[in-house]
Protein backbone atom coordinates (compact mmCIF):
# COMPACT_ATOMS: atom_id res chain seq x y z
CA UNK A 1 0.00 0.00 0.00
CA UNK A 2 2.77 2.49 1.35
CA UNK A 3 4.77 1.38 -1.78
CA UNK A 4 2.21 2.45 -4.11
CA UNK A 5 1.56 5.95 -3.17
CA UNK A 6 5.23 7.04 -1.80
CA UNK A 7 7.63 7.93 -4.20
CA UNK A 8 11.31 6.35 -4.54
CA UNK A 9 14.08 8.83 -3.14
CA UNK A 10 17.32 7.00 -3.48
CA UNK A 11 19.44 6.64 -0.09
CA UNK A 12 22.90 8.62 -0.43
CA UNK A 13 25.70 7.68 -1.10
CA UNK A 14 28.16 6.19 1.66
CA UNK A 15 32.00 6.65 0.48
CA UNK A 16 33.80 3.35 -0.36
CA UNK A 17 34.75 2.02 3.27
CA UNK A 18 36.82 4.78 4.24
CA UNK A 19 37.40 5.46 7.80
CA UNK A 20 37.42 9.28 6.98
CA UNK A 21 35.37 9.70 4.28
CA UNK A 22 36.78 12.97 2.75
CA UNK A 23 34.25 15.42 1.73
CA UNK A 24 34.46 17.19 -1.99
CA UNK A 25 33.98 20.77 -1.58
CA UNK A 26 31.31 21.78 -4.15
CA UNK A 27 31.21 24.80 -6.05
CA UNK A 28 27.97 25.79 -7.19
CA UNK A 29 27.78 27.67 -9.80
CA UNK A 30 26.03 31.40 -9.89
CA UNK A 31 22.45 30.86 -11.46
CA UNK A 32 20.12 33.16 -13.17
CA UNK A 33 16.54 32.87 -13.83
CA UNK A 34 12.54 32.84 -12.72
CA UNK A 35 13.61 30.62 -10.07
CA UNK A 36 17.18 31.73 -8.92
CA UNK A 37 15.20 35.31 -9.04
CA UNK A 38 12.04 34.04 -6.67
CA UNK A 39 14.76 32.77 -4.39
CA UNK A 40 16.96 36.52 -4.24
CA UNK A 41 13.89 37.74 -3.12
CA UNK A 42 12.80 35.30 -0.33
CA UNK A 43 16.15 35.60 1.25
CA UNK A 44 16.68 39.54 1.07
CA UNK A 45 12.78 39.82 2.71
CA UNK A 46 13.38 37.18 5.55
CA UNK A 47 17.19 38.64 5.93
CA UNK A 48 15.98 41.99 6.08
CA UNK A 49 13.00 40.95 8.58
CA UNK A 50 15.38 38.79 10.88
CA UNK A 51 17.80 42.04 11.24
CA UNK A 52 15.59 44.88 11.02
CA UNK A 53 12.79 43.90 13.49
CA UNK A 54 14.62 44.09 16.57
CA UNK A 55 15.05 47.58 16.16
CA UNK A 56 11.42 48.63 15.68
CA UNK A 57 10.24 50.02 18.74
CA UNK A 58 6.35 49.71 20.57
CA UNK A 59 5.19 52.75 22.39
CA UNK A 60 8.91 52.57 24.94
CA UNK A 61 9.88 49.22 24.31
CA UNK A 62 11.13 47.10 21.44
CA UNK A 63 8.43 46.08 19.29
CA UNK A 64 9.76 42.10 19.58
CA UNK A 65 11.30 41.15 22.45
CA UNK A 66 11.24 37.40 24.38
CA UNK A 67 12.34 39.08 27.68
CA UNK A 68 14.06 36.03 29.06
CA UNK A 69 15.68 38.16 31.88
CA UNK A 70 11.93 38.98 33.15
CA UNK A 71 10.03 35.86 31.94
CA UNK A 72 7.99 38.17 29.41
CA UNK A 73 7.75 37.92 25.40
CA UNK A 74 6.55 41.27 23.84
CA UNK A 75 4.99 40.56 20.67
CA UNK A 76 4.07 44.27 19.53
CA UNK A 77 1.50 45.47 21.75
CA UNK A 78 0.85 41.93 23.55
CA UNK A 79 2.75 40.69 26.37
CA UNK A 80 3.29 36.86 27.06
CA UNK A 81 3.80 35.64 30.44
CA UNK A 82 5.00 31.77 31.35
CA UNK A 83 1.47 30.68 31.95
CA UNK A 84 0.60 31.71 27.97
CA UNK A 85 2.98 28.52 27.22
CA UNK A 86 -0.44 27.02 25.75
CA UNK A 87 0.07 30.00 22.23
CA UNK A 88 3.49 28.82 21.63
CA UNK A 89 2.40 24.81 21.54
CA UNK A 90 -0.43 25.69 19.62
CA UNK A 91 1.78 27.89 17.28
CA UNK A 92 4.61 24.89 16.56
CA UNK A 93 1.63 22.80 15.76
CA UNK A 94 0.57 25.12 13.27
CA UNK A 95 4.15 25.51 11.75
CA UNK A 96 4.39 21.26 11.57
CA UNK A 97 0.90 21.01 9.82
CA UNK A 98 2.18 24.30 7.50
CA UNK A 99 5.34 22.14 7.01
CA UNK A 100 3.31 18.80 6.42
CA UNK A 101 1.17 20.90 3.90
CA UNK A 102 3.36 22.66 2.13
CA UNK A 103 5.83 19.18 1.37
CA UNK A 104 2.90 17.34 0.47
CA UNK A 105 1.48 19.99 -2.14
CA UNK A 106 5.02 21.28 -3.62
CA UNK A 107 7.86 19.28 -2.08
CA UNK A 108 10.47 20.61 -0.09
CA UNK A 109 9.97 24.60 -1.17
CA UNK A 110 10.98 25.23 2.64
CA UNK A 111 14.37 23.84 1.79
CA UNK A 112 14.48 25.78 -1.48
CA UNK A 113 13.67 29.21 -0.45
CA UNK A 114 13.38 29.79 3.40
CA UNK A 115 15.43 27.49 5.05
CA UNK A 116 18.13 29.71 7.06
CA UNK A 117 20.55 27.18 6.46
CA UNK A 118 19.73 28.21 2.49
CA UNK A 119 19.58 32.19 3.62
CA UNK A 120 22.50 31.76 5.13
CA UNK A 121 24.38 29.60 2.44
CA UNK A 122 23.25 32.10 -0.21
CA UNK A 123 24.89 34.94 1.53
CA UNK A 124 28.21 33.54 2.46
CA UNK A 125 28.16 31.94 -1.09
CA UNK A 126 27.81 35.30 -2.33
CA UNK A 127 30.30 36.96 -0.65
CA UNK A 128 32.82 34.71 -1.60
CA UNK A 129 32.15 34.74 -5.62
CA UNK A 130 32.58 38.62 -4.94
CA UNK A 131 35.60 37.86 -3.14
CA UNK A 132 37.03 34.91 -5.01
CA UNK A 133 35.25 34.97 -8.08
CA UNK A 134 33.19 32.53 -10.47
CA UNK A 135 33.17 28.73 -9.70
CA UNK A 136 35.97 28.27 -12.39
CA UNK A 137 38.60 31.07 -10.31
CA UNK A 138 37.20 29.51 -6.73
CA UNK A 139 38.46 26.04 -8.14
CA UNK A 140 41.92 27.18 -9.58
CA UNK A 141 42.06 29.15 -6.44
CA UNK A 142 41.47 26.12 -3.99
CA UNK A 143 44.20 23.92 -6.49
CA UNK A 144 47.04 27.18 -6.54
CA UNK A 145 49.69 27.07 -3.43
CA UNK A 146 49.72 29.43 -1.16
CA UNK A 147 51.13 32.33 -2.11
CA UNK A 148 50.26 36.39 -1.65
CA UNK A 149 47.42 36.49 -3.80
CA UNK A 150 45.70 33.83 -2.24
CA UNK A 151 46.18 34.29 1.37
CA UNK A 152 45.38 37.90 1.01
CA UNK A 153 41.31 36.60 -0.88
CA UNK A 154 41.44 34.35 1.91
CA UNK A 155 42.07 36.51 4.82
CA UNK A 156 39.14 38.74 3.15
CA UNK A 157 36.81 36.41 2.59
CA UNK A 158 37.14 34.94 6.34
CA UNK A 159 37.39 38.24 7.87
CA UNK A 160 34.02 39.64 5.61
CA UNK A 161 32.40 35.90 6.45
CA UNK A 162 33.32 36.27 10.07
CA UNK A 163 32.19 39.70 10.36
CA UNK A 164 28.57 39.37 9.17
CA UNK A 165 28.07 36.05 11.67
CA UNK A 166 28.88 38.38 14.40
CA UNK A 167 26.67 41.04 12.95
CA UNK A 168 24.03 37.70 12.64
CA UNK A 169 24.72 36.49 16.80
CA UNK A 170 24.47 40.37 17.64
CA UNK A 171 21.06 40.30 16.20
CA UNK A 172 20.19 36.90 17.45
CA UNK A 173 20.85 37.71 21.45
CA UNK A 174 19.50 41.39 20.41
CA UNK A 175 15.58 39.36 20.61
CA UNK A 176 16.23 38.31 24.12
CA UNK A 177 18.19 41.62 25.21
CA UNK A 178 17.12 44.90 24.67
CA UNK A 179 19.03 45.57 21.12
CA UNK A 180 19.50 49.19 21.75
CA UNK A 181 21.53 48.41 25.21
CA UNK A 182 23.17 45.55 24.10
CA UNK A 183 24.35 47.62 21.07
CA UNK A 184 25.91 50.51 23.31
CA UNK A 185 27.39 47.54 25.31
CA UNK A 186 28.64 45.96 22.30
CA UNK A 187 30.05 49.51 21.10
CA UNK A 188 32.17 49.90 24.95
CA UNK A 189 33.39 46.19 24.89
CA UNK A 190 30.85 45.46 28.14
CA UNK A 191 28.56 43.33 27.21
CA UNK A 192 27.64 40.90 29.89
CA UNK A 193 29.24 37.16 30.04
CA UNK A 194 26.38 35.40 28.82
CA UNK A 195 25.04 37.67 26.44
CA UNK A 196 28.88 37.63 25.14
CA UNK A 197 28.99 33.94 25.28
CA UNK A 198 25.65 33.78 22.93
CA UNK A 199 26.58 35.91 20.63
CA UNK A 200 29.95 33.85 19.77
CA UNK A 201 27.89 30.61 20.01
CA UNK A 202 25.32 31.55 17.40
CA UNK A 203 28.31 33.66 15.11
CA UNK A 204 30.13 30.04 15.47
CA UNK A 205 27.13 28.05 14.75
CA UNK A 206 26.08 30.70 11.58
CA UNK A 207 30.06 30.57 10.42
CA UNK A 208 30.43 26.93 10.55
CA UNK A 209 26.83 26.13 9.30
CA UNK A 210 26.90 28.76 6.29
CA UNK A 211 30.63 28.54 5.48
CA UNK A 212 31.45 25.30 5.70
CA UNK A 213 29.37 22.18 6.67
CA UNK A 214 26.46 23.75 3.92
CA UNK A 215 24.98 20.64 2.07
CA UNK A 216 26.42 18.63 4.73
CA UNK A 217 23.74 19.64 7.60
CA UNK A 218 20.59 19.02 5.09
CA UNK A 219 22.42 15.89 4.21
CA UNK A 220 23.41 14.70 8.30
CA UNK A 221 21.61 17.07 10.53
CA UNK A 222 18.23 17.57 9.37
CA UNK A 223 15.37 15.70 10.25
CA UNK A 224 13.25 17.41 8.06
CA UNK A 225 14.88 16.19 4.99
CA UNK A 226 15.02 12.22 6.71
CA UNK A 227 11.69 12.07 6.64
CA UNK A 228 9.97 14.11 3.72
CA UNK A 229 9.67 11.55 1.56
CA UNK A 230 6.74 10.14 3.51
CA UNK A 231 4.69 13.25 2.69
CA UNK A 232 5.75 13.03 -0.79
CA UNK A 233 2.70 11.15 -3.08
CA UNK A 234 2.48 10.57 -7.02
CA UNK A 235 1.03 14.28 -7.05
CA UNK A 236 3.44 16.25 -5.45
CA UNK A 237 5.61 18.79 -7.37
CA UNK A 238 9.16 17.52 -7.42
CA UNK A 239 11.91 18.97 -9.62
CA UNK A 240 12.52 15.89 -12.52
CA UNK A 241 14.66 15.75 -15.65
CA UNK A 242 12.59 14.15 -18.40
CA UNK A 243 14.37 11.39 -18.97
CA UNK A 244 12.25 10.22 -22.25
CA UNK A 245 12.81 13.53 -23.92
CA UNK A 246 16.81 13.73 -22.95
CA UNK A 247 17.84 10.52 -23.22
CA UNK A 248 19.96 9.03 -25.09
CA UNK A 249 22.60 12.54 -24.24
CA UNK A 250 25.24 13.64 -25.99
CA UNK A 251 27.10 16.50 -27.35
CA UNK A 252 26.43 17.95 -31.13
CA UNK A 253 26.84 20.97 -33.23
CA UNK A 254 24.31 23.95 -32.54
CA UNK A 255 21.93 23.33 -35.24
CA UNK A 256 22.15 19.92 -35.85
CA UNK A 257 19.51 17.72 -36.24
CA UNK A 258 19.64 15.36 -32.54
CA UNK A 259 17.09 12.93 -34.27
CA UNK A 260 19.74 12.00 -37.17
CA UNK A 261 22.22 11.40 -34.54
CA UNK A 262 20.22 9.33 -32.22
CA UNK A 263 20.58 11.47 -29.04
CA UNK A 264 17.98 13.04 -26.86
CA UNK A 265 17.27 16.90 -25.83
CA UNK A 266 20.01 16.48 -23.41
CA UNK A 267 23.78 17.97 -24.77
CA UNK A 268 25.60 16.75 -21.79
CA UNK A 269 26.96 19.55 -21.05
CA UNK A 270 26.92 18.93 -16.88
CA UNK A 271 25.75 22.76 -16.11
CA UNK A 272 22.76 21.64 -14.08
CA UNK A 273 25.46 19.23 -12.52
CA UNK A 274 27.45 22.28 -11.43
CA UNK A 275 24.67 24.36 -9.96
CA UNK A 276 23.96 22.04 -7.55
CA UNK A 277 24.62 23.40 -4.03
CA UNK A 278 24.48 19.75 -2.85
CA UNK A 279 26.76 18.29 -5.61
CA UNK A 280 23.81 16.12 -7.42
CA UNK A 281 23.12 14.99 -10.57
CA UNK A 282 19.70 15.62 -11.12
CA UNK A 283 18.99 12.87 -14.51
CA UNK A 284 20.00 10.55 -11.85
CA UNK A 285 16.56 10.65 -10.64
CA UNK A 286 15.05 12.14 -7.34
CA UNK A 287 17.78 11.96 -4.78
CA UNK A 288 17.66 12.46 -1.03
CA UNK A 289 20.04 15.45 -1.27
CA UNK A 290 18.04 17.31 -3.41
CA UNK A 291 17.11 20.37 -1.59
CA UNK A 292 14.69 21.59 -4.33
CA UNK A 293 15.74 24.59 -4.97
CA UNK A 294 15.55 24.63 -8.75
CA UNK A 295 18.59 26.11 -9.63
CA UNK A 296 18.69 23.25 -12.20
CA UNK A 297 15.90 24.07 -13.87
CA UNK A 298 16.64 27.85 -14.16
CA UNK A 299 20.07 27.00 -15.88
CA UNK A 300 18.78 24.23 -18.28
CA UNK A 301 16.41 26.48 -19.34
CA UNK A 302 19.34 28.85 -20.23
CA UNK A 303 20.95 26.04 -22.39
CA UNK A 304 17.29 24.94 -24.01
CA UNK A 305 16.90 28.57 -25.69
CA UNK A 306 19.95 28.66 -26.83
CA UNK A 307 19.74 25.53 -28.85
CA UNK A 308 16.54 26.15 -29.72
CA UNK A 309 14.74 23.23 -27.62
CA UNK A 310 11.34 23.92 -25.84
CA UNK A 311 12.51 24.53 -21.94
CA UNK A 312 11.55 22.30 -19.48
CA UNK A 313 13.81 19.42 -20.38
CA UNK A 314 14.20 19.58 -16.53
CA UNK A 315 11.00 21.29 -14.51
CA UNK A 316 8.96 21.03 -11.79
CA UNK A 317 6.36 18.36 -12.51
CA UNK A 318 4.94 14.99 -10.69
CA UNK A 319 5.27 11.51 -10.82
CA UNK A 320 2.07 11.07 -12.29
CA UNK A 321 2.51 13.85 -15.19
CA UNK A 322 5.56 11.99 -15.71
CA UNK A 323 4.06 8.72 -16.30
CA UNK A 324 1.65 10.23 -18.53
CA UNK A 325 -1.22 10.08 -16.13
CA UNK A 326 -3.12 12.77 -14.62
CA UNK A 327 -2.31 14.96 -11.31
CA UNK A 328 -4.75 15.48 -8.73
CA UNK A 329 -3.96 18.87 -6.86
CA UNK A 330 -7.00 18.57 -4.50
CA UNK A 331 -6.41 15.26 -2.68
CA UNK A 332 -7.70 13.74 0.48
CA UNK A 333 -4.59 14.21 2.36
CA UNK A 334 -4.05 17.85 0.82
CA UNK A 335 -7.82 18.68 1.97
CA UNK A 336 -7.15 17.44 5.47
CA UNK A 337 -3.56 19.19 6.04
CA UNK A 338 -6.11 22.55 4.80
CA UNK A 339 -8.73 22.24 7.01
CA UNK A 340 -6.66 21.93 10.14
CA UNK A 341 -4.25 24.50 8.97
CA UNK A 342 -7.14 27.14 8.65
CA UNK A 343 -9.18 25.57 11.59
CA UNK A 344 -5.94 25.82 14.03
CA UNK A 345 -4.78 29.17 12.53
CA UNK A 346 -8.39 30.96 12.77
CA UNK A 347 -8.88 29.38 16.34
CA UNK A 348 -5.12 30.20 17.65
CA UNK A 349 -6.00 34.18 16.31
CA UNK A 350 -9.17 34.62 17.33
CA UNK A 351 -7.84 33.29 21.16
CA UNK A 352 -4.67 35.82 21.15
CA UNK A 353 -7.43 38.66 20.02
CA UNK A 354 -9.70 37.98 22.94
CA UNK A 355 -7.37 36.81 25.69
CA UNK A 356 -8.63 38.03 28.62
CA UNK A 357 -5.44 39.77 30.74
CA UNK A 358 -7.29 38.16 34.09
CA UNK A 359 -7.37 34.77 34.65
CA UNK A 360 -9.14 32.74 37.18
CA UNK A 361 -8.54 29.60 38.45
CA UNK A 362 -11.23 27.45 41.15
CA UNK A 363 -10.10 24.26 43.17
CA UNK A 364 -12.57 23.16 45.65
CA UNK A 365 -10.88 21.95 48.96
CA UNK A 366 -10.52 18.13 48.27
CA UNK A 367 -10.11 16.46 51.99
CA UNK A 368 -14.11 17.33 52.86
CA UNK A 369 -17.19 17.79 51.14
CA UNK A 370 -18.78 20.73 53.58
CA UNK A 371 -18.39 21.63 57.04
CA UNK A 372 -21.22 22.02 59.78
CA UNK A 373 -20.96 24.87 61.68
CA UNK A 374 -22.09 25.68 65.38
CA UNK A 375 -25.39 28.01 64.29
CA UNK A 376 -26.58 25.47 61.48
CA UNK A 377 -24.52 27.06 58.73
CA UNK A 378 -22.18 25.11 56.58
CA UNK A 379 -19.04 26.13 55.02
CA UNK A 380 -17.17 24.97 51.70
CA UNK A 381 -13.33 25.68 51.14
CA UNK A 382 -12.39 26.92 48.24
CA UNK A 383 -8.45 27.43 46.56
CA UNK A 384 -8.36 30.66 44.24
CA UNK A 385 -5.62 31.55 41.86
CA UNK A 386 -5.72 34.67 40.71
CA UNK A 387 -3.06 35.57 37.04
CA UNK A 388 -2.90 39.01 36.28
CA UNK A 389 -1.73 38.81 32.54
CA UNK A 390 -1.78 42.90 32.02
CA UNK A 391 1.49 45.08 32.27
CA UNK A 392 0.51 46.71 35.71
CA UNK A 393 -0.50 46.07 39.52
CA UNK A 394 -4.29 45.58 39.77
CA UNK A 395 -6.72 45.40 42.34
CA UNK A 396 -9.73 43.14 41.82
CA UNK A 397 -13.07 42.69 43.87
CA UNK A 398 -14.07 39.13 44.52
CA UNK A 399 -17.92 38.15 45.25
CA UNK A 400 -20.15 35.57 44.64
CA UNK A 401 -23.46 34.69 43.06
CA UNK A 402 -25.33 31.89 42.38
CA UNK A 403 -27.52 31.12 45.61
CA UNK A 404 -29.42 33.48 47.69
CA UNK A 405 -27.75 34.28 51.11
CA UNK A 406 -24.49 32.75 50.38
CA UNK A 407 -21.72 34.76 52.10
CA UNK A 408 -17.96 35.01 51.28
CA UNK A 409 -15.39 35.17 54.17
CA UNK A 410 -11.61 35.38 52.83
CA UNK A 411 -8.65 37.27 54.69
CA UNK A 412 -9.31 40.23 51.88
CA UNK A 413 -12.10 40.31 48.83
CA UNK A 414 -9.78 43.27 47.69
CA UNK A 415 -7.08 41.50 45.97
CA UNK A 416 -3.50 43.36 45.32
CA UNK A 417 -1.76 41.43 42.10
CA UNK A 418 1.41 42.41 40.63
CA UNK A 419 1.91 42.44 36.56
CA UNK A 420 2.33 38.95 35.42
CA UNK A 421 2.00 37.54 38.80
CA UNK A 422 -0.34 34.80 40.59
CA UNK A 423 -1.78 34.85 43.77
CA UNK A 424 -3.53 32.27 45.34
CA UNK A 425 -5.51 32.78 48.35
CA UNK A 426 -8.22 30.01 50.16
CA UNK A 427 -11.70 31.49 50.67
CA UNK A 428 -14.89 29.83 52.24
CA UNK A 429 -18.41 30.62 51.47
CA UNK A 430 -20.95 30.15 54.36
CA UNK A 431 -24.78 29.38 53.56
CA UNK A 432 -27.93 28.66 56.25
CA UNK A 433 -28.62 24.80 54.50
CA UNK A 434 -32.46 25.50 54.37
CA UNK A 435 -32.44 27.02 50.69
CA UNK A 436 -30.70 24.22 49.40
CA UNK A 437 -32.73 21.97 47.27
CA UNK A 438 -30.08 19.86 45.94
CA UNK A 439 -27.19 18.52 47.29
CA UNK A 440 -24.96 20.15 44.60
CA UNK A 441 -25.05 23.86 43.54
CA UNK A 442 -23.87 25.71 40.88
CA UNK A 443 -22.19 28.94 41.73
CA UNK A 444 -19.98 30.94 40.73
CA UNK A 445 -17.19 33.34 41.25
CA UNK A 446 -16.68 37.29 40.07
CA UNK A 447 -13.47 39.00 40.30
CA UNK A 448 -13.65 42.52 38.63
CA UNK A 449 -11.16 45.12 38.69
CA UNK A 450 -11.72 48.37 40.86
CA UNK A 451 -10.01 50.82 38.77
CA UNK A 452 -8.69 51.23 35.46
CA UNK A 453 -10.23 49.77 32.07
CA UNK A 454 -12.44 47.02 33.20
CA UNK A 455 -11.64 43.33 33.21
CA UNK A 456 -13.77 40.98 34.46
CA UNK A 457 -13.33 37.18 34.97
CA UNK A 458 -16.28 34.72 35.98
CA UNK A 459 -15.59 31.30 37.26
CA UNK A 460 -18.24 28.28 37.87
CA UNK A 461 -17.85 25.90 40.67
CA UNK A 462 -20.04 24.09 43.33
CA UNK A 463 -21.26 24.58 46.02
CA UNK A 464 -22.14 21.30 48.46
CA UNK A 465 -24.27 20.76 51.34
CA UNK A 466 -27.05 18.48 52.82
CA UNK A 467 -30.57 19.23 51.92
CA UNK A 468 -33.06 19.45 55.10
CA UNK A 469 -36.59 18.71 54.38
CA UNK B 1 12.60 1.04 -1.78
CA UNK B 2 15.24 -0.77 -2.57
CA UNK B 3 18.16 -0.75 -0.72
CA UNK B 4 18.49 -3.92 1.35
CA UNK B 5 22.68 -4.39 0.84
CA UNK B 6 23.74 -5.41 4.34
CA UNK B 7 23.93 -3.35 7.16
CA UNK B 8 26.25 -0.78 6.54
CA UNK B 9 28.88 -1.50 9.46
CA UNK B 10 29.78 1.45 11.61
CA UNK B 11 33.33 2.92 10.13
CA UNK B 12 31.24 2.78 6.62
CA UNK B 13 29.63 6.17 8.31
CA UNK B 14 31.17 9.52 7.28
CA UNK B 15 33.17 11.00 10.92
CA UNK B 16 31.26 14.09 10.59
CA UNK B 17 27.75 11.82 10.22
CA UNK B 18 28.96 10.08 13.92
CA UNK B 19 30.37 12.69 15.62
CA UNK B 20 26.54 14.84 14.57
CA UNK B 21 24.84 12.02 14.86
CA UNK B 22 25.88 12.43 18.71
CA UNK B 23 25.95 16.00 19.10
CA UNK B 24 23.12 17.27 17.21
CA UNK B 25 19.88 15.36 17.98
CA UNK B 26 20.93 16.15 21.72
CA UNK B 27 21.18 19.97 21.37
CA UNK B 28 17.75 19.52 20.17
CA UNK B 29 16.34 17.57 23.02
CA UNK B 30 18.60 19.78 25.17
CA UNK B 31 16.37 22.26 24.02
CA UNK B 32 13.17 21.34 24.44
CA UNK B 33 13.97 20.15 27.71
CA UNK B 34 15.46 23.51 28.80
CA UNK B 35 12.24 25.26 27.25
CA UNK B 36 9.89 23.24 29.15
CA UNK B 37 12.20 23.20 32.31
CA UNK B 38 12.31 27.21 32.82
CA UNK B 39 8.66 27.63 31.24
CA UNK B 40 7.52 25.93 34.23
CA UNK B 41 9.79 26.38 36.84
CA UNK B 42 11.38 30.39 37.38
CA UNK B 43 15.01 29.60 38.31
CA UNK B 44 14.37 32.72 40.91
CA UNK B 45 11.79 30.36 42.98
CA UNK B 46 14.19 27.22 42.62
CA UNK B 47 17.34 29.50 44.44
CA UNK B 48 14.76 30.46 46.51
CA UNK B 49 13.49 27.24 47.67
CA UNK B 50 17.15 26.00 48.34
CA UNK B 51 17.49 28.73 50.99
CA UNK B 52 19.46 30.94 49.00
CA UNK B 53 18.82 34.96 49.12
CA UNK B 54 21.46 36.17 46.68
CA UNK B 55 20.29 37.32 43.41
CA UNK B 56 20.46 35.28 40.22
CA UNK B 57 21.29 36.33 37.14
CA UNK B 58 18.07 34.29 35.13
CA UNK B 59 20.29 34.20 32.11
CA UNK B 60 23.19 32.62 33.54
CA UNK B 61 20.56 30.12 35.34
CA UNK B 62 18.57 29.21 31.17
CA UNK B 63 22.07 28.75 30.26
CA UNK B 64 24.23 26.74 32.39
CA UNK B 65 20.52 24.50 32.90
CA UNK B 66 20.64 24.05 28.64
CA UNK B 67 23.97 22.85 29.08
CA UNK B 68 23.86 20.70 31.55
CA UNK B 69 20.80 19.37 29.52
CA UNK B 70 23.12 19.21 26.81
CA UNK B 71 25.92 17.20 28.44
CA UNK B 72 23.06 14.83 29.58
CA UNK B 73 21.44 13.76 26.31
CA UNK B 74 24.73 13.96 24.63
CA UNK B 75 25.89 11.17 27.07
CA UNK B 76 22.96 9.16 26.49
CA UNK B 77 22.89 9.45 22.33
CA UNK B 78 26.94 8.47 22.95
CA UNK B 79 26.27 5.42 24.91
CA UNK B 80 23.33 4.52 22.38
CA UNK B 81 25.92 5.05 19.34
CA UNK B 82 28.42 3.16 21.52
CA UNK B 83 26.21 0.18 22.27
CA UNK B 84 24.85 -0.37 18.28
CA UNK B 85 28.53 -1.81 17.68
CA UNK B 86 28.46 -5.08 17.20
CA UNK B 87 29.39 -7.21 20.06
CA UNK B 88 31.74 -9.44 17.86
CA UNK B 89 33.71 -8.25 15.41
CA UNK B 90 33.87 -9.86 12.25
Amino acid sequence: MKKSRSVDVKPPVVDDGSFYAKHQKVYPRQVSGLFASLRTTGVLVLLSLYYFVPWLKWDDRQAVLFDLPARKFYVFGITFWPQDFFYLAMLLIIAGLALFFFTSLAGRLWCGYACPQTVWTEVFLWIERKVEGSRAKQIKLDKADWGRRKLRLKITKQSIWILFSLWTGFTFVGYFTPITTLGQELVNLSTGPWETFWIIFYSFATYGNAGWLREQVCIYMCPYARFQSAMFDRDTLIISYDEQRGEPRGSRKKGSDPAIQGIGDCIDCTLCVQVCPTGIDIRDGLQYECIGCAACIDVCNTVMEQMDYKMGLIRYTTENTLNGKRTHVLRPRIIIYATLLTGLTVLLLYMILTRSPLELDIMRDRNTLYRELPGGLVENVYTLRVINKSEKERRFQLSVSGIEGLTLVSKQTLIPVAAGEVVELSASLRLDPVVLKRPSNKIQFILESTEGDPVKATQESRFIGPVIR
Amino acid sequence: MEHKKTPQSENQIPIVQQVISVLWPSFLTAGIATIFTFTFFDPQEIVLCTGHEAQINRLGIYSLGFFLFWVLTSSSCALTCYFRRPVRPH
